[in-house]
């Protein structure tokens, strides 16, 4: 069925065109079009704030769609989300408050949400990691926003125009961030952003602000989440032997073809990603390196998606979440012409999907035989489950206590899933 | 909780007033435009676009960090959307410019005498001309591929021998043959630092030659164009 999404606009002319324009981006993209907020899934309020009048107007249309029972998304744009943004975040919790500037790419916005690929600005601050439910994160590992924003441009992604530019939050309220959490009894901090190689705060970058961290006097273990292989220095390679922090990395792949990194505006070659790996497994050989590969990106040859096929036997990803390409307007790529077909972009992911599901129990079977520092995360009648240091998921028959770090021999690995679990050997309590 | 964690900026647009337009060939031209309070590092570009239309476009920044105006180096391209719009733009009028980015820029933290090779094709000179006009006594050559020696922007901005044209499609240049044949014939060593801009298939072709030649890819920084 067809998505709806209802407008409401307020004030001058250049409002209503600017509604008409973005309505028409919204049938383009296959959504019905509707003038008020029944029953849609999206309801667009683009307000004006030349008067107080217009303030209260535009704040009476908000609240009437939410009186008449609206829950889908909400977008509040136009001049008043501009003026009173903070204000409107503050009095509309679940909505997107959209500035002028940025109106234009809503139906990017929608389509990321939908995706899940972000939340409204008010839940993704308080350090909340805004894909992980926090429920599952409740006292066992933190996410701790180092910064948000992205200026790399790759050619397929909407981040920038959705999110806007990169911005670094202060070393002083990461570490209070960290102290204070630890001290609720995470064991556990993620460390995440939309960029956070390029995090920068006065004058401290990423293996500083991390040398920073490691170096608080508490007992933690700090994980470093999705990570673009695109600036790193010495000083980061030397603080990855830290025993704080975990060997694992989610290194952002997207294609091991040369031409087609080039042509993602990817900050980094193929080549260069494979020597980062081996700087990695040269400090752990077991170092967890976990990656995104996208697949029939445009122009993506028969030859290029083989490369990426045998990067993963060549780098031995311990998980690869493959992404079939799907163009997002305004984004350089939805303009390029070598569009590959849906049928062989499903073949392609098929066999990506398979080939890493090899991959992963290859490297997962390298753990039977050793001991890990299981963080427990869930515990049931007849068994506990949580992730050791290297992000893998272990099971254990036995009731163990929650968030706590126990020492585990894993002695088999339960085949059958996607996620193949490790399998642990009972320990005397 | 401490204290808000920080949303990313949204980006910064407005309209800037064009203070000149000057034809270099027929398609292409170089866009004056007002500054106001836009500061950048040679190297970084911003999106410009019309000023009644929702299209922005990336054009790496012409002119030089301390000049008074910003510039803009555009080919029209044929059957594009924003380029050809630009080409009709007219003095006096305006074009929206969103807050410069990038990290195509010169380590801070290399000597003050690095050699650098900068290897552009066509528009791809853009940002080198800023590199040259910011940064006084830089130690560069800069090889600019085009098709014809009318493509050879401004040329005369760049010290002499340290510019080669390398025309493929006339003999008029200072190299009759694509910029790839030109570092195949000439190498220039593995301290050097290499600047890459333009098209895609130029940067590919350069950086397989450039290891083939033993440069380290921490020596080579590609800014692409399309
Ligand atoms: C970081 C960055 C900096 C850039 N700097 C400059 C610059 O300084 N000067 C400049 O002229 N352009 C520059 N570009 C290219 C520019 O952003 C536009 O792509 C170009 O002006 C075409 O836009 P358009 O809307 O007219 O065409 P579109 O409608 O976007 O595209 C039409 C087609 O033309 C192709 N194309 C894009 N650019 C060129 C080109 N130069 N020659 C031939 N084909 C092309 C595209 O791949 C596309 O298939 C830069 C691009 C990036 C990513």
């Amino acid at each position: 069925m067809k998505k709806k999404v209802g407008f409401k606009t307020l004030g001058c002319r250049l409002n209503q065109f600017e509604t008409d324009a973005l309505a028409s981006k919204f049938v383009g993209l296959g959504y019905e079009v509707a003038e008020d907020s029944r029953n849609a899934d999206v309801f667009v309020v683009n307000t004006c704030t030349v008067t107080n009048q217009s303030d209260q107007k535009s704040r009476s249309v908000v609240n009437k769609a939410i009186n008449q029972g609206h829950t889908g998304m909400m977008i509040i744009t136009g001049c008043m989300a501009n003026h009173h943004k903070e204000q409107l975040e503050k009095r509309y919790p679940n909505a997107y408050v959209v500035n002028n500037e940025q109106k234009s790419a809503i139906p990017q916005l929608v389509e990321a949400h939908f995706n899940k690929e972000i939340l409204p600005a008010n839940e993704s601050k308080g350090g909340v990691f805004s894909y992980v439910p926090a429920a599952e994160t409740f006292h066992t590992r933190s996410m701790i926003k180092i910064q948000d924003g992205c200026d790399n441009y790759c050619t397929f992604c909407i981040i920038p125009k959705v999110r806007g530019r990169a911005v670094s939050r202060s070393v002083d309220d990461i570490l209070e961030n960290i102290r204070q959490v630890v001290g609720f009894g995470y064991k556990e901090v993620v460390i995440t952003g939309v960029n956070i190689s390029r995090y920068l705060s006065d004058g401290v970058g990423f293996s500083g602000l991390l040398k920073q961290i490691v170096d608080i006097d508490l007992d933690f273990r700090v994980r470093i989440s999705s990570i673009e292989p695109d600036s790193f220095d010495d000083d980061f390679f030397k603080l990855l032997e830290h025993p704080k922090i975990t060997p694992h990395l989610h290194l952002c792949l997207q294609s091991a073809s040369e031409s087609v990194l080039l042509q993602m505006r990817r900050m980094y070659t193929y080549k260069l990603y494979k020597r980062i790996v081996e700087k990695l497994r040269n400090i752990n050989p077991l170092f967890n390196i976990t990656t995104d590969i996208i697949v029939g990106f445009p122009g993506e040859t028969e030859s290029d998606f083989a490369q990426s096929l045998s990067a993963l036997e060549e780098l031995g990803f311990g998980h690869v979440h493959t992404f079939k390409y799907s163009k997002r307007e305004d984004t350089r790529a939805a303009r390029m012409t070598k569009v590959i077909d849906e049928r062989e972009k499903s073949k392609r992911s098929e066999l990506m999907r398979q080939k890493s599901l090899h991959a992963k129990i290859k490297y997962r079977q390298q753990f039977i035989g050793q001991s890990l520092s299981v963080l427990i995360d869930t515990v049931k009648d007849d068994f506990s489950k949580g992730y050791g240091e290297y992000y893998v998921p272990v099971k254990i028959n036995q009731k163990l206590e929650k968030n706590h770090l126990h020492t585990l021999t894993i002695t088999g690995i339960e085949t059958g899933g996607d996620d193949p679990c490790l399998i642990a050997e009972r320990i005397a309590l | 909780m401490g204290k808000e964690v920080p949303v990313a900026n949204k980006i910064k647009t407005d309209l800037h007033e064009i203070l000149d337009i000057r034809h270099l060939t027929d398609s292409t031209f170089v866009l004056r435009i007002e500054k106001k309070d836009l500061d950048f590092e040679a190297g970084q570009h911003v999106c410009v676009g019309p000023p009644n239309g929702i299209h922005t476009r990336e054009y790496s920044i012409y002119s030089a960090e301390q000049d008074d105006c910003l510039e803009i180096l555009v080919k029209e391209v044929e059957n594009g959307l924003v380029s050809p719009s630009l080409k009709k733009v007219q003095k006096g009028g305006y074009v929206v410019v969103e807050e410069p980015v990038g990290y195509f820029t010169i380590n801070k933290d290399l000597p003050a005498d690095q050699k650098y090779v900068f290897i552009a094709s066509g528009t791809g000179i853009s940002p080198f001309h800023s590199f040259v006009k910011s940064k006084s006594n830089l130690n560069y050559t800069l090889l600019h591929g085009v098709k014809k020696a009318d493509e050879a922007y401004d040329s005369d901005v760049y010290e002499k021998g340290k510019y080669v044209l390398c025309t493929s499609q006339d003999t008029k240049g200072d190299y009759n043959g694509r910029v790839t044949s030109y570092l195949k014939d000439n190498k220039f060593g593995t301290d050097v630092h290499y600047y890459l801009c333009g098209n895609c298939n130029m940067i590919h072709d350069v950086y397989d030659i450039l290891e083939e030649q033993g440069v380290s890819t921490d020596n080579i920084h590609a800014e692409v164009y399309f």
